[in-house]
């Protein structure tokens, strides 16, 4: 939110409108030079697998690597998917909590939160436009991966439709309805990861504790996954959801997996988002 | 202010929404209410699924495995854990199978006329001719399958108590509970076999071990979910996918024939010992033999680490998984799991049954 939207908010006592207010933040967002220079490292990130995994199956000397990687030979419309799985565990996560962390603890850092609070905007319609910004960034971060993913691997891998796990050839049209699935699925855990970011936003005035804390997070999540003896723990733990993604580009889709994925990435988002209503409404201004 | 109160409210029942629905996810899915269906002699219900025709269906079988089986790698549905398993079949002889893996995938399907087994991991297809086998032993087994069961029921009841048990919902359908428990003079380490029957096709549902001394089973095969009527026939074709590997020598040169495989019968010489519960086989498997050439080539186990770069040494293998036991019969290592043991004698040979430690050294004793 510019300071215009402010001074003209305040100067007119009605309700600023919603739409003007969450094309303000994302326009605020869009226009840091760190929002840019993550976009573009991560579309970079596709073209680097593209062109590694390339030269890996280039010489006919069998799978390129483990998991979807054996696949990929010649599987050019898998990339998209292989680089949005490979992004999933750090990348995505790290970028929303960047986002998450400039929205609320920047904000606080800089002074301008009190501004915000004062404003003749309610909190929680403050929390939504900045849950927004998050959110929008983060689907925008996916699309950038998977259309960068698409080129590079039609350009690097070629193939027609797509090879599934089950060794079936996918048509194009379904190819692609998978890819815009795998697209969804893997923006709603990056939501998940958001939200929680968010709720550790408002609760401090340091952006960088923000980033630090999710990734430790993650980080010890994917730990806990190692150790057997805390094999209770798994099914509370989001990385857990991460690996039964792979389910989409089975054949015929096993639906439970993904929906039992985006049902606890859906948990997180909402004990994320409550946490942060709850410490944004009763923040003193 | 009353609406700050009424927001961390709302904020406060999401947190507990959001707390319930992870219990809610981490929670298998309960059964339902038993379901009430009409009284059944065990007899006249194992007779029905012996006789009962095949059926179309597709659908989820989860495997829960507390065995104790060391990890085997690529067949994660051995191993200790939860593991599924999807299967298709049109009620005759086309079948699909699929055994998911983390990011991999097995396939099997059989179209009729060709089986084909394709593996992700190495983007390898299998072909091989449907099922030459069966048709060459039809003379000696043409029995009416109704006197046939009957016979099976009768040998099953020497040594077990079959008995209904109520009934059971199992992957949403209505099913009998169907108790195998050994005789009392059988010396087995199970307690009892649960197989819950379909009520109306008449086939398991879940089968279910149970051990001594424990209240959950030891290993459980289960239908999570089950479709019944006509599948989708393209589920029974297979078109090798561009760039894969397509073996077709099994036919010619790697199948055994038939007197190579009575041979290497022959070597192992499988021999038994006991009847019923108690059975205990005994292999003649000497070690260097059965230890593949590739090992350690493309196997990961899925949690542990794994010696690299060494050789592999199946003895140190099984010193690690039991304890030495020596007795007349030899010398040798035991292996115990949850629902039996296996003794690998020094000398070559294996003897392997449902059964306690005593019984198989008995065995091996009985045995040359």
């Amino acid at each position: 939110m510019t300071a215009e939207t402010l001074v003209a908010a305040t100067a007119r006592p009605r309700r600023a409108p919603t739409g003007r207010l969450l094309a303000s933040e994302l326009r605020w967002m869009l226009r840091r030079p760190r929002t840019l220079i993550g976009l573009g490292l991560l579309a970079l990130v596709p073209v680097l697998a593209g062109i590694g995994l390339s030269i890996a199956t280039g010489d006919g000397s069998g799978p390129a690597g483990e998991g979807l990687a054996a696949i990929i030979g010649g599987n050019g419309l898998l990339l998209p998917i292989f680089v949005l799985f490979l992004s999933l565990p750090l990348l995505l996560p790290l970028l929303s909590a960047v986002w998450a962390a400039d929205g609320l603890a920047g904000e606080t850092a800089n002074g301008t939160l009190r501004g915000l609070l004062v404003a003749p905007v309610g909190r929680a319609r403050l929390l939504a436009v900045k849950a927004f910004g998050v959110a929008a960034l983060s689907f925008v971060a996916v699309v950038v991966v998977t259309v960068v993913g698409l080129i590079t691997g039609l350009i690097t891998l070629g193939g027609g439709g797509m090879i599934s796990l089950s060794g079936t050839t996918l048509s194009l049209g379904d190819s692609l309805a998978r890819i815009g699935l795998v697209m969804l699925l893997v923006t709603f855990q990056t939501w998940a990861v958001g939200a929680v970011a968010l709720a550790i936003s408002a609760c401090t005035e340091h952006p960088l504790v923000v980033v630090s804390s999710v990734l430790a997070g993650l980080i010890t999540f994917q730990v806990f996954s190692l150790f057997s003896a805390l094999d209770w723990l798994q099914p509370f733990l989001l990385t857990s959801a991460w690996d039964p993604l792979a389910n989409v580009i089975s054949d015929p889709i096993p639906w439970q997996p993904l929906w039992e994925s985006t049902g606890l990435a859906a948990c997180y988002l909402l004990i994320g988002l409550s946490l942060a209503l709850w410490r944004v409404t009763t923040k003193d201004s | 202010m009353n609406g700050r109160r009424v927001t961390v409210a709302a904020a406060a029942a999401g947190v507990l929404t959001g707390v319930a629905g992870l219990g809610v996810l981490a929670m298998p899915a309960g059964a339902g209410p038993a379901p009430v269906l009409p009284e059944i002699d065990a007899q006249s219900l194992v007779e029905s699924v012996l006789t009962t025709e095949p059926a179309a269906f597709g659908g989820t079988v989860d495997v829960n495995n507390d065995l104790g089986i060391p990890a085997i790698s690529g067949v994660p549905q051995l191993s200790d854990g939860v593991s599924s398993v999807r299967m298709w079949t049109d009620g005759q002889d086309r079948v699909r199978v699929s055994l998911p893996g983390s990011q991999t995938e097995r396939t099997f399907v059989d179209d009729g006329e060709n089986s084909w087994l394709w593996n992700s991991a190495d983007q390898t297809v299998t072909k091989f001719p449907h099922g030459e086998a069966p048709e060459q032993q039809s003379g000696e087994q043409q029995l009416d399958p109704v006197a046939a069961a009957r016979q099976a029921v009768a040998l099953v009841q020497e040594t077990s108590d079959v008995a209904v048990d109520g009934t059971a919902r199992v992957a949403g359908r209505a099913a009998y509970e169907l108790v195998l428990t050994p005789k009392p003079d059988e010396r087995t380490v199970l307690r009892e076999v649960r197989v819950a029957v379909d009520a109306e096709l008449r086939i398991p549902l879940r089968f279910s071990v149970f051990t001594n001394g424990t209240a959950e089973p030891a290993a459980q095969i289960a239908f999570s979910e089950l479709n019944v009527g006509p599948q989708d026939a393209g589920l029974f074709t297979f078109t090798p996918p561009a760039g894969a590997k397509v073996d077709e020598g099994a036919k010619d040169a790697e199948q055994p024939t038939r007197e190579e495989a009575e041979k290497a019968l022959g070597e192992v010489a499988p021999q038994v010992v006991g009847d019923g519960w108690d059975t205990v086989l005994v292999v003649n498997a000497p070690l260097d033999a059965i230890v593949p050439q590739d090992a350690g080539e493309d196997s990961r186990p899925e949690r542990g680490p794994r010696p690299e770069g060494e050789q592999f040494d199946p003895r140190a293998l099984l010193a690690q998984l039991g304890k030495p036991v020596s007795g007349e019969w030899g010398s040798g290592t035991l292996i115990t799991t949850k629902v039996g043991a296996a003794v690998v004698a020094e000398d070559g040979r294996v003897a392997l049954g449902a059964v306690p430690e005593q019984v198989l050294v008995e065995a091996l004793g009985q045995t040359k």
